[in-house]
């Protein structure tokens, strides 16, 4: 790991060559709007565009997305020019045009000072409700869970992710990850009685044996016992009461 | 799709399909292009087989098979008619044009005849607005059609 140093809106921080700009820019108290980066997810980002900035770089000056641009030595950052607000406002815009029924786009929108979008907006279209298609979940299904029970499916506007045919999924283990990873709460999980719902199917929740609460999908016990080995019974208490 | 016959897919077919490959990723669109062709479509049973002999999650393929344009969830028709819609051909009137496939086939754009004869498509500029308004069946393109005669073109194909 290198460290160097950048400029971030005038200030000089120590970085490490490589990182992404808004890790760097994180970590040393600046904030940028981000929606479809994680850290844990290589592949993650570029999508959302709202984590727009500037970046100067041998006299040159560039609009990136700063979640997927590295940092590099004598790199300088502009994250609240007038230009660049401007841009990312259009960004949220559009954003707001494709998934009115979003709260969180909708505070970044009241942020940004845009109360009704200019353009035609999507709504009513109940299936792609508030999802931005930036496939957060489906990576985190595929790369974190390592399960892969839902894609990306068809592509344009009509990108959306699902299961296959839009059945129950036969190996979908209700773990909730893609729900907890989605930027906009497209995802709906509920758990009522013990049964978690998600892309709409059931599954039957474990119960703690100190507190009572069912916490954890039986589908997902029997996924890690089988692929980590860990003992069944570790799973009889949930994480406030092990 | 309603009204549409189901016929059983022939799973013999689509393991001969399968197994005519490597097994390797790579095959995948070119297994999918070969259902296509066999089927006119690409079976749920196609990809769920496809995925168990190659190990690659079904929701993978799934995505493959609604991203690409010459790949079909539902069966299509024996023919394909697409009616340009683009700037040139909206402008010489390709809209009746449509309408009246539409009526005289009972068939709505985008989707497939009963009799699975036709699947009906609107499309945009097929780049050959000089002779607009163009209507192309499978591979042969007409141009200057008039309304009056474009069930003339369509009943050459049965
Ligand atoms: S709930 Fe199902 S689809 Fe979502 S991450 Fe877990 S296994 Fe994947
Ligand atoms: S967070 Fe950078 S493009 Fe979405
Ligand atoms: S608009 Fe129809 S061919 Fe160009």
């Amino acid at each position: 790991m290198e460290k160097i140093t950048i400029t971030i809106d005038g200030k000089t921080v120590e970085a490490i060559k490589d990182q992404p700009v808004l890790m760097a820019a994180k970590e040393n108290g600046i904030d940028i709007p981000a929606l479809c980066h994680h850290p844990e997810l290589e592949n993650s980002g570029g999508s959302c565009r709202v984590c727009l900035v500037e970046a100067i770089q041998g006299g040159r000056s560039r609009i990136v997305t700063s979640c997927n641009y590295p940092v590099r030595k004598g790199l300088e950052i502009r994250t609240d020019t007038e230009q660049v607000r401007n841009i990312r406002k259009g960004v949220i815009e559009l954003l707001l045009c494709r998934v009115p029924d979003s709260e969180v786009i909708q505070n970044l929108a009241a942020k940004y000072g845009i109360k009704e979008p200019r353009f035609f907006t999507d709504e009513g279209e109940s299936d792609r409700n508030k999802c931005i298609a930036c496939s957060l979940c489906t990576q985190v299904c595929e790369d974190v869970v390592g399960v892969s029970a839902i894609s990306m499916q068809n592509r344009g506007r009509d990108k959306a992710p699902g299961t296959p045919y839009h059945k129950d999924s036969s190996v979908c283990i209700g773990c909730g990850a893609c729900a907890y990873a989605c930027p906009t709460n497209a995802i709906s999980m509920k758990d009522e009685k013990g049964v978690r719902k998600i892309w709409g199917k059931k599954f039957k929740m474990v119960a703690c044996s100190v507190c009572g609460k069912p916490y954890i999908p039986e589908a997902q016990v029997n996924w890690i016992v089988r692929t980590t080995g860990k003992e069944r019974s570790f799973f009889d208490k949930c994480p406030d009461h092990r | 799709m309603a009204g549409q016959v189901r016929k059983k897919v022939d799973t013999k077919q689509i393991d001969k399909i399968i197994k005519s490959y490597d097994k390797s990723e790579e095959s995948l669109l070119a297994i999918l292009q070969d259902f296509q062709r066999s089927f006119q479509y690409v079976p749920e049973e196609g990809m769920k087989r496809l995925s168990k002999y190659m190990g690659v999650p079904e929701s993978k393929i799934y995505a493959m098979g609604t991203f690409y344009k010459a790949l079909s969830l539902t069966p299509r028709g024996r023919h394909t008619c697409k009616v340009c819609m683009g700037t040139a051909c909206h402008l010489k009137g390709a809209g009746q044009i449509l309408e009246t496939i539409e009526r005289e086939l009972k068939v709505k754009r985008n989707s497939t005849t009963e009799d699975q004869r036709f699947t009906v498509e609107s499309v945009n500029c097929v780049g050959a607005c000089a002779m607009a308004p163009v209507v192309v069946v499978d591979e042969d393109y007409s141009g200057h059609v008039r309304q009056s005669k474009v069930m003339d073109i369509l009943d050459k194909y049965k």
